[in-house]
């Protein structure tokens, strides 16, 4: 249907440019290019993906059919922005001699093979101290990443690092901006070391984005800590846990702790335009087409939610099924008055009707979310 | 353990049957609903189940697993989907209890209680044209798609 929103709900908003990247952490099943390929398909304007398998320590390097093949699907798909994400195994502040020997030298593969692909970026995150002292770990991880940029450098690398903030579960570094800000400070390598902040971890880490003034004083710490200067990757996350939780669970952008608001602001911020955003959400094949898509809609100035109606009984005598833009926080009941509104033949449904959301019954003041799946069920008639 | 299906197939009794009845089991007591030949006073040519199959099956199920819960028996809950003749088995209830109460009230609540909490749907078709039915209305259908 035509969208139930009025026009310019983004007051003194100004549209967004086309030119904001966004997109998704592509699942690399089918070999590296299917990410770009299938990111493509689903409307992607930034890919993050593995270069290799994220479990496991060391990589053959790429074959050259393969890197062929990445650089075939780049052209053809045109993807403006890609980067990579590194091995969970690596830690590049281990207190253990062999571990971090093992770390460095997997960190080193990743930049390689990141260069040998055209990827600008590896996203990476900046280890744990395992309860053997914070500031050495520190300096353990400034020592690790002079040293890798030094070495990678020499070989004509050109791959950045993208240090990436944390949620600071565990003994994890960098959950903090100030520890941040200091190992950039430490490495002083401004064309190759930048960040990628996630919202899901700096929320867990205490940071609050929830309404304006929070994401205005987050924004403006940032800044003074590490500075957006150094932003080069926005990883949009919504957080299953609260506001300085410390545990790291990604949620649908909008069906978390954040909420849809943050993230609508996040890719409208003027600040932050240059800097692509990718998601990181569960259920890569189905939902992350529906997060990008939702991501681009907020950039673009909508605030409404995307839902399927299924029009059961004979109210599918209207259409089975209906895609429909309501206004955020729709309930079910006033679903059921929209839809009468809409079509005659549809009166009598919000007497008559039982409604589901997502395949199970659900009370009439639910508040619809993006990608929500509604059935409206008249008296059944089976037996 | 409590089986349910929707199909759209004929109804296969022995099948149906072959899901309940252990030896410890004294009654088995199976309800089928047939395609009655005549509606609201108009003859029926045929009728069509339509189902909202993501919820359908689970609820069908639930049914079968109350009713085991609470008579300690066996159920088996089929229901059929698509164009049925007068005659046609729509709908088949099969319980086996230790005793033949338990049996009788377990099938009577499964069929009763499937008919109002089962989103399915039945169209009948009529000299008059094809309707709707839902629960005690009926609403004019538009021809077959």
């Amino acid at each position: 249907m035509e969208s139930a929103l009025p026009e310019g709900s983004a007051p003194g908003e100004p549209p967004s440019n086309q030119l904001r990247l966004i997109g998704a952490h592509m699942p690399s099943s089918g070999g590296l290019s299917s990410c770009l390929l299938s990111g493509r398909e689903i409307g992607c304007t930034a890919v993050q993906l593995f270069t290799g398998n994220p479990r496991q320590w060391s990589h053959p390097p790429l074959a050259e059919e393969e890197i062929r093949a990445f650089q075939n699907a780049r052209e053809e798909t045109a993807l403006p922005f890609l980067c990579a994400h590194d091995s969970y195994l690596i830690n590049l502040a281990a207190p253990d001699a062999d571990v971090l020997d093992r770390s460095r030298n997997a960190f080193r593969g990743e930049l390689e093979r990141a260069h040998a692909l055209g990827i600008p970026w590896v996203v990476t995150h900046m280890g744990a101290h395992l309860e053997r002292g914070e500031e050495e770990a520190v300096a353990r991880l400034i020592e690790s990443l002079v040293r890798i940029l030094e070495e990678t450098d020499a070989a004509g690398c050109t791959a950045g690092i993208a240090l990436e903030t944390t949620a600071g579960q565990g003994t994890g570094l960098g959950w903090r901006f100030e520890q941040l800000g200091a190992v950039l400070k430490g490495v002083d390598h401004q064309q190759r070391i930048g960040v990628c902040m996630d919202t899901c971890h700096i929320f867990a880490a205490g940071y609050d984005l929830r309404t304006e003034d929070a994401w205005e004083n987050t924004l403006k710490e940032f800044d003074a800590q590490v500075g957006l200067s150094a932003l080069r990757i926005i990883h949009a996350n919504d957080s299953k846990k609260g506001l300085g939780s410390r545990v790291d669970r990604h949620e649908h952008i909008g069906k978390g702790e954040i909420g849809l608001k943050p993230f609508a602001r996040l890719v409208r911020d003027a600040r932050l335009q240059h800097v692509p955003v990718v998601v990181e959400t569960p259920d890569a094949h189905t939902m992350h087409q529906v997060n990008v898509a939702l991501l681009q809609r907020l950039a673009a100035g909508g605030t409404g939610v995307f839902v399927e109606v299924e029009l059961c009984g004979h109210f599918s005598e209207a259409g089975p099924l209906l895609q429909m833009e309501l206004p955020e926080n729709t309930s079910l009941q006033q679903l059921a008055e929209i839809l009468e509104q809409k079509d005659a033949r549809l009166a009598g449904l919000s007497a008559c009707c039982q409604f589901a959301v997502n395949h199970e019954f659900a009370e009439r003041g639910t508040l619809l979310c993006e990608g929500d799946r509604v059935a409206a069920l008249p008296p059944s008639s089976g037996g | 353990m409590a089986s349910a299906e929707i199909v759209d197939t004929p109804l296969n009794r022995d099948a149906l049957e072959a899901r309940i009845a252990p030896d410890e089991h004294g009654a088995v007591c199976v309800f089928i609903g047939q395609v009655r030949n005549h509606s609201r006073g108009k003859q029926v040519a045929s009728l069509e189940y339509r189902a909202y199959m993501p919820l359908a099956e689970k609820q069908l199920l639930r049914v079968a697993e109350d009713a085991e819960k609470r008579w300690g028996c066996q159920v088996a809950l089929w229901h059929r989907l698509g164009i049925m003749k007068p005659g046609d088995a729509s709908v088949a209830v099969a319980v086996s209890a230790p005793h033949r109460a338990e049996a009788f009230e377990a099938c009577r609540y499964c069929i009763d209680t499937l008919k109002a909490l089962v989103p399915i749907w039945k169209r009948e078709t009529c000299p008059d044209g094809t309707w709707w039915i839902e629960g005690e209305e009926a609403f004019p259908a538009s021809e077959e798609r």
